[in-house]
């Protein structure tokens, strides 16, 4: 068998950043290649990252009540996080893709509020947060990217607590997750869905078999084709205008 | 696809050697002794949390026969005693019931499949029991296009059977016949009559089954060409709704009921070149499509529609139009095929009853599909089904530069060129019409392991 012809998945590692730059995928590029630090400051930076990994598939990056200490911006896979109910019936919080970051609700209590799982091979970049915090208060930008992502953190989970439908949720959940992915360089249509359909439906609080029977019905209406776990977005301006109403643009 | 592809004796005489009839790929001897019952449940779990989680084809085996037909190399068992029978229901019913709780309710049954051996070894009433039990642990579809079909021994069927399966839910059948003709009914010890067929077939349509399938061979001892082409006849006379011709392989080391068969009586190779041409005639002149491998149906049948629009399927109970079905297998030797596994049951009755008395599920051994398998799997499919591949379509599904990735297969192809089985046109490879009839022969060229086998001889010398 020739592993030659294989093309090879959009992977952010292949563009490791260096002492520098952070990985294009990163939260954190904004925060240096725009605002004109110097070397030293950028090296200052740089020094906080720790790259680790990798978590397989399954294994746990942090669990509720662990002492906080770090931020973590996803490099490659996918990393969700959840709390478990009085129930016992696990909570889903969301789902964290490449570039993004994980732990941001901890900053308040020093401890982490969640668990955070990998769903596949998962690799992190960890940013000591009480050094990152003390060198922000010296770089600007730093700082208003930190409050940025805060603010974004906030906005997201408020997005599906309102009054919609399954389809509206779904849709929007879809949409989200193109507007995501296309924002780090990744196709806006066809998305490899690493969550179960368990997952997806506790994090849009719907029953399993709602969210296929939406995305069944998504399909029929072309508006979607699933194969497994890829899905292929047909029609991008008609789930947007079904997602309009909770994502409000 | 439809039309029947034109027959070539010199070529088929050319080609015509063992190799595998790709129900499955990789097919079943890659099958492996470390995949056990833990991975069966794994990849059931994995196949329910699916966005959209595959609908459900149910398929049981029920291994055995009254009499022993001598052509035959299933997984058998000859007895008369009906008590093994309702022994064998008992921990059926046990298998199904591991079985179903592993399954999202919300995944429907679209087929269920009954196969032997001899199905109706069972009665009716057993048969019932056994479809309460599958429709207790998994939810029916409701769907007017669900399959369920049941093979039949007309030999053993009252018409008041047909009825009471009809009732149960059955809307297929399928019936062996293999020949009328009397001396060869006597050399493969099958005596069977064309009246007791003609009734089973009569009283499947008269109670609502939607379609009726009956099996022919070619290549047994004693067959003639004016023998065939009688029954032949009469089949067609009969306008089943589908029709396999198989082809008789002689290989008493391997299927030991055909030591019965004296080699003397077979047809010589181009005699029995010369019965399919007969069949391929027949069917062609009687409105038949052809379907690949050895199927035929009439065109309004679901099979022939289904080919038209590209959504023809093929798993191990042959060709069907329920595409994305995981499936399950109950019973001795059953194969399960859910998500990217295979997993199948021990071939022999004590493993197998020795497991469900354990309360274990019964797997034997199984495959992990691999990247390479699973692309592979897909091409096979669509060669075997639509009679060619589209490249484009392929690349883009599995993230490859065909060329590249199929470099050497691709070199094994300007033979079959030169002889006219295969083109290549607007970046299809296809089977041509002379090709249609070998389309095993054009989808091993693709098979990773069949030349893996051929590189490595030692590994499959025989024990001398």
């Amino acid at each position: 068998m020739s592993i030659a012809g294989k093309r090879p998945r959009p992977n952010p590692i292949a563009d490791d950043g260096d002492e520098l730059r952070f990985c294009s995928t990163c939260a954190f590029s904004d925060a240096c290649l725009s605002q004109g630090y110097n070397k030293s400051d950028l090296r200052e930076l740089h020094v906080l990252v720790e790259h680790v990994g990798p978590f397989h598939e399954g294994e746990h990056i942090f669990r509720e009540g662990d002492e906080f200490n770090a931020i973590a911006a996803v490099r490659a896979g996918t990393v969700k996080t959840y709390v478990v109910d009085a129930a016992g019936q696990e909570q889903v919080l969301g789902f964290h893709l490449p570039g993004e970051i994980i732990g941001l609700n901890a900053i308040s209590e020093a401890r982490y509020p969640c668990n955070a799982v990998a769903l596949d091979t998962v690799m992190l970049c960890r940013f000591s947060f009480p050094k990152m915090a003390l060198l922000a208060t010296r770089m600007p930008g730093l700082q208003a990217q930190l409050f940025k992502l805060l603010s974004q953190d906030i906005g997201k989970a408020a997005l599906l607590a309102g009054d919609y439908t399954a389809d509206e949720r779904m849709a929007a959940f879809l949409v989200a997750l193109s507007r995501r992915f296309a924002q780090r360089g990744f196709s806006a249509t066809r998305l490899h869905l690493t969550m179960t359909r368990t997952d997806i439906a506790n994090y849009l609080r719907l029953a399993p078999e709602t969210v296929s029977r939406v995305l069944r019905r998504l399909q029929e209406e072309g508006l979607v084709k699933v194969e497994r776990r890829e899905l292929e977005i047909s029609d991008l301006p008609r789930l947007e205008a079904l997602a309009r109403v909770v994502l409000r643009n | 696809m439809a039309a029947i592809p034109p027959f070539d004796a010199e070529l088929l005489r050319r080609y015509d050697r063992p190799g595998p009839r790709y129900t499955s790929y990789p097919t079943a001897p890659q099958f492996r002794t470390d995949f056990g019952p833990e991975d069966f449940i794994r990849a059931a779990r994995l196949s329910n949390d699916d966005p959209i989680p595959r609908r459900l084809s149910l398929y049981a085996h029920i291994p055995f026969c009254f009499s022993p037909c001598f052509y035959c190399g299933c997984n058998r068992i000859i007895t008369r005693d009906l008590s093994r029978g309702e022994a064998y229901l008992e921990r059926l019913v046990r298998e199904v019931s591991m079985l179903g709780p592993l399954f999202d309710r919300d995944r429907e049954v679209m087929q269920v499949h009954l196969g032997g051996g001899t199905p109706n070894f069972l009665g009716a009433n057993q048969i019932g029991a056994l479809m309460e039990s599958l429709q207790t642990h998994f939810r029916f579809s409701e769907s007017p296009e669900r399959d369920f079909s049941i093979e039949l021994d007309p030999r053993f069927m009252r018409a008041s059977d047909i009825e009471a399966l009809a009732f149960i839910g059955f809307n297929r059948a399928s019936l062996g016949v293999q020949d009328f003709d009397p001396a060869v009914q006597k050399a493969v010890n099958r005596i069977q009559s064309v009246e007791e067929t003609m009734a089973v077939i009569e009283a499947c349509r008269r109670h609502g089954f939607r379609s009726v399938n009956v099996d022919l061979i070619y290549g047994l001892p004693l067959q003639t060409r004016e023998g065939f082409s009688r029954t032949l006849d009469t089949v067609i006379q009969a306008r089943p709704d589908r029709l396999a011709i198989y082809s008789y392989a002689h290989l008493p080391q391997l299927f030991r009921p055909q030591k019965q068969i004296d080699p003397s009586q077979l047809p010589s190779p181009e005699d029995k070149l010369g019965l399919l041409q007969l069949a391929i005639e027949k069917l062609s002149a009687a409105g038949y499509a052809y379907i690949g491998m050895d199927h035929f149906a009439l065109p309004g049948d679901d099979l022939a529609l289904a080919q038209a629009r590209g959504g023809l399927h093929r798993n191990f109970m042959g060709y069907t139009t329920h595409a994305e079905c995981d499936l399950i297998g109950v019973g001795v030797s059953a194969i399960s095929h859910v998500g990217d596994c295979f997993a199948q049951n021990p071939r022999d009755l004590p493993s197998w009853e020795a497991a469900i008395d354990a309360g274990r599920l019964p797997t034997w051994r199984g495959l992990q599909l691999e990247e390479d398998d699973v692309l592979r799997a897909d091409l096979i499919q669509q060669l075997m089904c639509q009679g060619e591949v589209d490249v484009r379509e392929l690349e883009d599904r599995h993230g490859i530069d065909f060329a590249t990735y199929f470099a050497t297969e691709l070199d094994r192809l300007p033979p079959l060129e030169a002889d006219g089985l295969v083109e290549r046109v607007d970046g299809r490879i296809r089977a041509t019409s002379r090709g249609r009839l070998l389309l095993r022969i054009i989808a091993a060229c693709f098979d990773r392991y069949l030349h893996q086998a051929q590189a490595e001889p030692a590994r499959f010398s025989k024990a001398i």
